[in-house]
């Protein structure tokens, strides 16, 4: 574990993912427009703005759930650059199975709920064409035991969770294929305070611990600061500022940042 | 000799968009180096930008004109114009800010805050253990407390795991903003000794404090900002 957390300071590898002058439109509706941005692995790079702000209809581009009106996402596989709207429908419908993973702001529509905790751990293995049972179930109960969810939970359906419990499932669910690349829509929106608190100590750790890189779209900024090394702070569909996410928090330059972050109650 | 930092012409206004754009300038043009074993202490009033200036050499403020030159590894790098990944990474193995506050996570261990940043220097989970635990007994933490999160511990407590954290492998440029404010004598006389064998291991040492007993006692050199006040 130690070994893997130490990084080569001199060399640089290839960004994961490169966004160029994306732009989403909605007839004449702007969803977002020319966003450009490169990240790397192990980088956590945090979106926020109000809603309405674009970063959603961004992070449904970037995750290859909306088509882009303009502009590409390059993402790094096997290797080398594929152009994510430029491949065929079914090859990047299993990129998006295997290679990367979207944590959804309602575990309903990341969860099938039909299906057992551990069946919906399971699944994701054998999507990744794992076929031995004994192992499936023990890497579900070992994720399970990861987001804290009891080993006696792991046949009860997932309605019978409470939403904290399915949000954590959710986040199993995503992480245990090992994806290089994880999306999150406002992960802990709509949680009690506590509950908040420890998915996101979860989560930080997670991240860390599998080196993955990931892009947040969130309102809270106390969770973009607990979270992310990088923040992008959009406003009517375009990025006005971005940087280090401490240094746009404390010493925000924009006018529209300047608002927002003098707008948060001190907890 | 070695120089570990070098601030380059740097100046700072704050501009309050939402304020009718009042323009507040803090200082102008400060230069100056620092080499490995010194210890500049930042004097001057309060309001003269201190702690502006601290956290411009951190990468936490940005500046309006300027460099911030720290030697990381075999070469320099530009805190002001690095890229995001290039500072975290300055900071992870060069570049240290130690405040009097401990920025507390939820739920991690006062033992694992102390070790994280050795774990991600590489050294081994068994060597990280042994020298947190010597750390924090000589910052007075009973060990009782070790493996408890430090939410609930109080103000001084919580000050004194952030002091183990940052002077248990200290960073090679260290940026002090008054980490011994508002300790007791013993523990305050403990920091100082850690920040003075910090120095003569070889960091180059920045910072504030106001204690004058306390600067006297660290400081090999003093930069008063007052000289650099920017007209209003």
């Amino acid at each position: 574990m130690s070994l893997e957390r130490v990084h080569d300071m001199n060399a640089e590898p290839d960004p994961i993912l490169i966004a160029q002058k994306l732009t989403k439109l909605y007839g004449d509706r702007i969803g977002c427009r020319d966003v450009s941005f490169s990240l790397w692995p192990g980088e956590v790079l945090g979106v926020v703005g109000e809603s309405g702000s674009g970063k959603s209809t961004l992070l449904r581009c970037l995750a290859g759930i909306d088509r882009p009106t303009g502009g590409e996402v390059m993402f790094r596989h096997a290797d080398k650059p594929i152009s994510l709207f430029d491949i065929p429908e079914p090859t990047r419908r299993k990129l998006m199975r295997t290679e990367w993973g979207i944590v959804h702001q309602n575990p309903r529509d990341g969860l099938r709920m039909d299906v057992s905790a551990g069946g919906n751990v399971g699944e994701r293995l054998m999507d990744r064409g794992d076929r031995h049972y004994g192992k499936i179930r023990a890497a579900a109960i070992d994720w399970l035991t990861r987001v804290e969810i009891g080993e006696d939970r792991i046949d009860d359906r997932p309605r019978q969770f409470s939403g904290g419990m399915q949000q954590r499932l959710q986040i199993a669910r995503v992480l245990v294929p090992e994806p290089r690349l994880v999306f999150m829509d406002e992960p802990t929106g709509g949680l009690d305070v506590s509950v908040q608190a420890r998915l996101l100590d979860l989560l930080r750790v997670l991240v860390r611990d599998l080196g993955i890189a990931a892009v947040i779209v969130t309102h809270d900024l106390a969770v973009a600061r607990l979270l992310t090394d990088r923040l992008m702070v959009m406003k009517d569909g375009a990025v006005v500022e971005e940087g280090l996410t401490d240094q746009v928090l404390d010493d925000p330059q924009h006018a529209y940042t300047q608002l927002l972050t003098s707008a948060v109650l001190a907890a | 000799m070695t120089m570990m930092l070098k601030a380059e012409g740097l100046t700072k206004q704050f501009v309050l968009h939402n304020q009718g754009s009042v323009t507040l300038p803090v200082f102008a043009e400060v230069s100056f180096t620092v080499e490995r074993g010194e210890a500049v202490i930042l004097h001057g009033q309060s309001g003269v930008g201190k702690s502006t200036l601290l956290r411009i050499l951190y990468g936490n403020y940005r500046p309006t004109l300027g460099h911030v030159h720290v030697r990381h590894g075999g070469d320099f790098v530009d805190i002001v114009t690095a890229t995001p990944r290039r500072v975290l990474e300055a900071r992870r193995k060069t570049l240290g800010f130690v405040s009097q506050f401990l920025r507390v996570i939820p739920r991690v261990k006062t033992i694992d805050i102390v070790k994280d940043p050795m774990l991600a220097r590489g050294v081994t989970d068994d060597e990280a253990s042994r020298r947190a635990g010597d750390m924090l007994a000589r910052l007075n933490l009973p060990e009782r407390l070790w493996s408890l999160a430090p939410t609930t511990f109080s103000g001084g407590e919580q000050q004194r795991v952030n002091i183990a954290r940052s002077f248990v492998d200290p960073s090679p440029v260290l940026l002090l903003d008054e980490p011994t404010a508002s300790l007791d004598a013993t523990n305050r006389d403990v920091v100082v000794e850690l920040i003075d064998e910090a120095r003569k291991a070889g960091s180059a040492i920045v910072g504030i404090f106001h204690d004058e007993a306390v600067r006297d006692r660290v400081a090999t050199r003093r930069l008063d900002l007052t000289a650099y006040r920017a007209a209003a």
